[in-house]
């Protein structure tokens, strides 16, 4: 059938429109980062792919980023002012050289979006599909937080600690406003960060200052802190409730979480992910692979990590990384030389100083956090031709 | 007789051509009342079953957006980007690091 002049130019328009939308993904570079899983462009949620993940620290050029609301305009340091009020006996406005003369501190720690593995999650929940790489390891370093409190004095009557960012919301959106109870602010592994990874914090991480609230969500650490006040509650915006809460009663699948049951996330569960092989890989019968990854458990420290090669049926002692840190992630690895042809499923499960395990089936939850079900690839094992 | 059947034929004939039209008008107004905070690509790349777009559409109306034809978006939306499509392929951006 010859097609008709309309067929000809609607297929005209196709084309057109998939080089349009071609030339569009190709022109989305951000300065600064290789070539990233891209969720959103504007704001900006960027995603890093596993076979980036080959070192304890996290490369600033690697690590993942997610925004809630556009980032504010670049942050002159010098005019940069960070308010101290709510309840202290001595509201403050402190320079950035202010910050640099208290003592610095180092603290590595792991950052992990509260989504990170939503995509895994049957039904789909909204929310950015985020893959295993909305993670990243960094050493920050900076005041503690305590240390800045200090300047102001908290009050007795404070409960909580506020912090703002110098990001605000178009039209009637909810600030990016969170609060953690006052004893996780004043903890010493809490920082006011003014440097990741040795330099100073990146614009797209927060520069000039970032709150660490080590071993938290990574919702906690607040971008571009223009504002902390110690408050008697805690601040009740979007991103408090219902946003970043976790059902404290388990949800079927599809279900609805009784409001009142949320609970604000604060700790992270315990969790390794498989970097190498690269999952649905194929690799020839004869060779040597190294199972890889990296585990991590909030607050705790990874005590140990189990690979299996076979489904499940039998697990190995991956070795692992030193330093034993609380925050910080462990590295792990496992020689592997299959002895037969066939189709390998490997699991990698991680058991916290804590006592606590990956689970087999991660909690289904109506917003798709805290997703740490043992992690599981595949791998083709050939006979070579 | 013939001519109510007629009639309600003419109507479900009518009701179909409404149906192109209404996905059309919701891309529309996709364009007009979402872009203002922020890029599609976080709305394209999500799979959700209508009552889950439709949530969405009340967190964002409550947050300020002037959805004019809320109808025609959820349909586009449920049509385009229902739980029943398969996941999109992955983007990636262009590498912009310093070297």
């Amino acid at each position: 059938m010859t097609p008709s002049r309309r067929d000809v130019f609607a297929a005209l328009l196709a084309v057109a429109a998939a080089k349009r939308a071609g030339a569009a993904d190709d022109a989305i570079a951000i300065p600064g980062k290789r070539s990233m899983l891209l969720h959103n462009d504007r704001p900006e949620d960027l995603e890093t792919p596993v076979s980036y993940y080959d070192s304890w620290l996290t490369p600033t050029s690697s690590f993942y980023v997610r925004q809630h609301i556009p980032r504010p305009a670049p942050i002159d340091p010098a005019a940069y002012r960070l308010t101290v009020n709510g309840l202290v006996s001595k509201p403050l406005e402190l320079t950035l050289a202010d910050l640099q003369r208290l003592p610095q501190q180092t603290v590595p720690a792991t950052l992990e979006c509260a989504g990170n593995g939503r995509g895994f999650y049957r039904p789909q929940v909204p929310g950015i599909q985020w893959g295993r790489g909305a993670i990243g390891n960094a050493e920050w370093s900076g005041p503690r937080v305590s240390d800045v409190l200090a300047l102001a004095g908290v009050a007795p009557t404070a409960k909580f600690l506020e912090a703002d960012g110098a990001d605000s919301p178009a039209g009637g959106a909810p600030d990016f406003v969170r609060s953690m109870p006052l004893q996780k602010a004043l903890d010493p592994a809490t920082l006011l960060a003014l440097r990741m990874n040795g330099q100073p914090i990146p614009d797209i991480h927060g520069f000039p200052a970032r709150l660490i609230a080590s071993g938290w969500v990574g919702a906690s650490f607040v971008k571009w802190v223009t504002r902390l006040s110690p408050a008697a509650a805690r601040h009740n915006g979007f991103f408090m409730n219902p946003a970043y809460r976790y059902p404290k009663y388990g949800v079927p699948p599809g279900g609805a979480a009784n409001p009142a049951d949320l609970e604000p996330i604060e700790g992270m569960p315990v969790k390794s992910t498989i970097t190498a092989p690269e999952d649905q890989s194929k690799m020839t019968l004869g060779s040597a692979a190294t199972v890889r990854g990296f585990a991590w458990a909030g607050e705790e420290a990874i005590e140990r990590v189990d690979v299996s090669t076979d489904g499940g049926s039998t697990w190995r002692a991956a070795k692992l990384s030193e330093p034993k840190l609380r925050f910080a992630w462990r590295l792990w690895q496992l020689d592997w030389k299959p002895a037969e042809p066939g189709y390998y499923s490997i699991l990698s499960r991680a058991t916290d100083s804590a006592g606590r395990v990956q689970p087999v089936v991660a909690q289904w939850n109506p917003s798709g956090y805290l997703w740490n079900a043992i992690d599981r690839i595949g791998v083709s094992v050939e006979k070579q031709s | 007789m013939t001519g109510r059947v007629l009639l309600i034929a003419s109507v479900f004939a009518a009701n179909a051509l409404c149906a192109d039209g209404l996905l059309e008008r919701g891309e529309k107004e996709e364009a007009r009342s979402c872009v203002a905070c922020h890029s599609l690509r976080i709305v394209h790349s999500q799979r959700l079953a209508q009552s889950a777009w439709g949530r969405e559409l009340d967190k964002m109306a409550g947050w300020g957006t002037k959805i004019a034809d809320r109808e025609a978006l959820l349909a586009y939306l449920t049509a385009n980007f229902g739980n029943d499509k398969p996941a999109p392929a992955p983007v990636t951006t262009k590498d912009a690091a310093a070297r």
